[in-house]
């Protein structure tokens, strides 16, 4: 899976998660603020990552930075690279 | 404008903010003392007369909300309050949510015609006499409880028909802007299977303002919107149910206040 493929990949997730317009989720869009998730939505967020992506980041320190989609494109192509070096 | 006015002018305009806090912060607290003492003598007698846990528990939460109208009037004729109600025939339990622009809007459950309990910030729950009281009453502190306490929590209370009041942006705006959503309340609603009542508060965001207890006379107007029953709701995700109910308040606060930046 190409960088774009993940990232069309995790919108893919937001859409049909949260039914969130696709023209919504562009990199700069902080989650919590302009998307308005909340811990809770976040929890489903995970879990649908999860599924979507077969990780495992609930237990990942790192997810508390993340603010943006940006950040989760960063973190979850980062996952990516590591799974393969495993 | 003569020289002369222009000088008096801000003294003008502080007369009215001087008598509304002079008048509001003397009358509020000797009416939380008197309502107080009374509602735990009042509780006290009939939990000892009945023996009825549930009843006392009733007795108390609709006293709260006649200690909120009585306060809401201490600010008259300076500050004026006026209820619309989009549907005077709804039946309890409910979920209602509010938005919210300053300390004031806890005191709207006195529009609630029925019992009901808040969810609280971390805050209020800690006020002397009211927050005593809150708490007997059950009053949720969402802050201080794992979701799952206070989904357990809430649904106790909505099984005995007690509605439920949320402020879903969690803080304060303290201006006209409306926050993002937090989606408790409305999951609580969607487990229940209860209708969700939006509420819209307009015109206290200076009631006082945030970060003062300076309070400023003006208008303010709370209409309970008509319901989003479960039937309605049913196959949302607790995101959307909580983004429809936002667009509710938003859609009819840009009615109410044109350009008010909702």
């Amino acid at each position: 899976m190409t960088d774009s493929e993940l990232i069309d990949a995790v919108n893919e997730v937001f859409a049909d998660s949260f039914e969130i317009p696709r023209e919504k989720l562009t990199p700069e869009a902080q989650i919590f603020t302009d998307l308005g998730l909340d811990s809770l939505d976040v929890v489903d967020l995970v879990a649908a990552i999860q599924k979507r992506f077969g990780v495992q980041v609930r237990d990942d320190e790192r997810v508390r930075a993340i603010r943006s989609m940006q950040d989760l494109y960063n973190y979850l192509i980062l996952i990516r690279g590591e799974q393969k070096k495993a | 404008m003569t020289q002369q006015e222009a000088h008096r002018r801000p003294i003008l305009w502080w007369l009215p903010i001087v008598a509304l806090n002079v008048s509001f912060w003397i009358v509020a607290p000797v009416m939380t003392l008197i309502y107080g003492c009374g509602t735990v003598l009042y509780a006290t007698i009939v939990h000892y007369l009945l023996r009825n846990p549930r009843f006392t528990k009733r007795v108390i939460r609709r006293s709260l909300s006649y200690y909120a109208a009585i306060l809401l009037r201490c600010g008259w004729p300076l500050v004026r309050v006026r209820f619309v109600d989009f549907d005077p025939g709804q039946k309890p339990p409910v979920v209602l949510v509010a938005n919210h622009r300053s300390s004031s809007d806890g005191f709207m459950l006195a529009f609630v015609p029925f019992e009901c309990v808040e969810i609280l910030n971390i805050w209020p729950s800690r006020l002397p006499i009211v927050g005593a009281i809150g708490r007997v009453a059950e009053f949720l502190r969402v802050r201080e409880m794992p979701f799952d306490e206070f989904l357990e929590a809430g649904s106790r209370l909505i099984s005995v028909g007690c509605s439920v009041i949320a402020f879903p942006e969690g803080t304060r705006s303290g201006s006209r802007a409306l926050g993002q959503f937090h989606g408790a309340a409305f999951r609580l609603a969607q487990h229940c299977s209860v209708s969700v009542v939006p509420i819209a508060i307009a015109g206290n965001e200076k009631i006082p303002p945030r970060g003062s207890a300076l309070l400023r006379p003006g208008r303010i107007t709370v209409t309970r919107l008509p319901p989003i029953t479960p039937a309605e709701y049913a196959g949302m995700s607790p995101y959307q149910l909580k983004n429809l109910a936002r667009d509710r308040i938003r859609t009819y606060m840009d009615t109410i206040e044109p350009g008010g930046g909702h």
